[in-house]
């Protein structure tokens, strides 16, 4: 069974799972509420707060290195091949 | 020094339940039995841009050993911190536009960047001659990007003394780096991680398969079901 990082958040991580699928599945793949998740919003809150421990456990700080060390890393491929797809994800994590 | 791994693939699933299995791919071994290496999975942001109807996820996976053994070995502990620690965390952040029928995903690693990176980057879209969402197969570009900047590192952390450590190289008296070269040694977690991450894809594509059928077979709402009595199993064999 897929577990949070932090055990203790486990419950609250599956309810909130559990919403987002079936909001996936049932509404967002059909067209109905594409402008908004807030269906689910109040288990992610609820979870989400229950993750501050990743703080405790260095991940935040891992993430702004991981950030510096990519912005340097694409500087450096992107400079020399225009990325094909524009679409692509940047990071952007809200912790 | 850059290795990419280019591969297209296709899936004979419809665009959305594709992407459903994206997001359902770590979430049990007994749905992916190709999953047993996923330790955690976290969300830690998602939510529908208004303007353009995308879906935007940032999700934290702990992976078991995301280096090869070879690679390890090739690292003095006090850079791999020890091979106690195998685990490595990879940040996953993708976007779904079910108006446009494509979905962007990129994984990359966030400890052990220094000794390689490995950036994953994964374009799912219905397939140009069908253009409708309900076209029945989906293609699927991945690309990967590994970049060892080890002897980068090395060559900085040297600093004025390289003089020294070239001359030290040349008579043979250097460090086990010194001795392979920093280029050499590059190149070797770089072409070793690729042959891995090859592997791996074959597996992970294996699982999307696998999670791809099951929905077929029992819809969104049996897999729900089926991850719902395996937790609970999981629960009475921790407390019996």
């Amino acid at each position: 069974m897929s577990q949070s990082l932090a055990p203790e958040c486990n419950e609250l991580k599956e309810r909130y799972d559990t919403c987002f699928l079936k909001w996936y599945s049932e509404k967002y793949l059909r067209g109905i509420g594409t402008t908004d998740n807030n269906e689910c919003s109040t288990l992610f809150k609820e979870y989400s707060t229950c993750l501050q421990a990743l703080k405790e456990r260095g991940i935040d700080k891992l993430l702004d290195e991981a950030r510096e060390d990519y912005k340097e890393n694409d500087a450096t491929l992107m400079g020399r091949k225009k990325c094909k797809s524009p679409r692509h994800p940047g990071i952007s994590v809200g912790i | 020094m850059v290795l990419t791994h280019t591969t297209k693939d296709s899936y004979s699933h419809p665009f959305p339940t594709v992407t459903l299995a994206f997001f359902l791919r770590y979430c049990s071994p007994q749905l992916n039995p190709f999953a047993s290496h996923v330790l955690s999975t976290d969300t830690i942001s998602s939510h529908v841009d208004p303007a353009t109807g995308r879906l935007h996820t940032t999700r934290i996976h702990l992976k078991k050993s995301r280096l090869p053994p070879a690679v390890m070995k090739l690292l003095p502990t006090s850079l791999t911190g020890g091979t106690s620690d195998k685990a490595s965390y990879i940040l996953e952040t993708s976007v779904v536009d079910m108006r446009e029928g494509w979905m962007a995903t990129e994984s990359r690693n966030l400890n052990y960047v220094g000794v390689l990176s490995v950036v994953e980057r994964q374009l799912y879209t219905v397939p140009a001659a069908r253009p409708s969402p309900a076209a029945d197969s989906t293609d699927v570009e991945t690309r990967v990007v590994f970049r060892s900047r080890l002897g980068d590192r090395i060559r900085d952390k040297l600093g004025q003394a390289q003089a020294q450590a070239e001359a030290a190289a040349n008579d043979g008296s250097g460090g086990f780096f010194a001795r392979l070269g920093a280029r050499g040694i590059q190149r070797s977690i770089e072409s070793l991680a690729s042959t891995k991450t090859q592997d791996q894809l074959g597996k992970s594509r294996e699982g999307m398969r696998i999670i791809l059928e099951r929905l077929r077979q029992t819809g969104i709402m049996g897999v729900l079901e089926l991850r719902k009595m395996a937790r609970e199993r999981s629960l009475d064999a921790a407390h019996p």
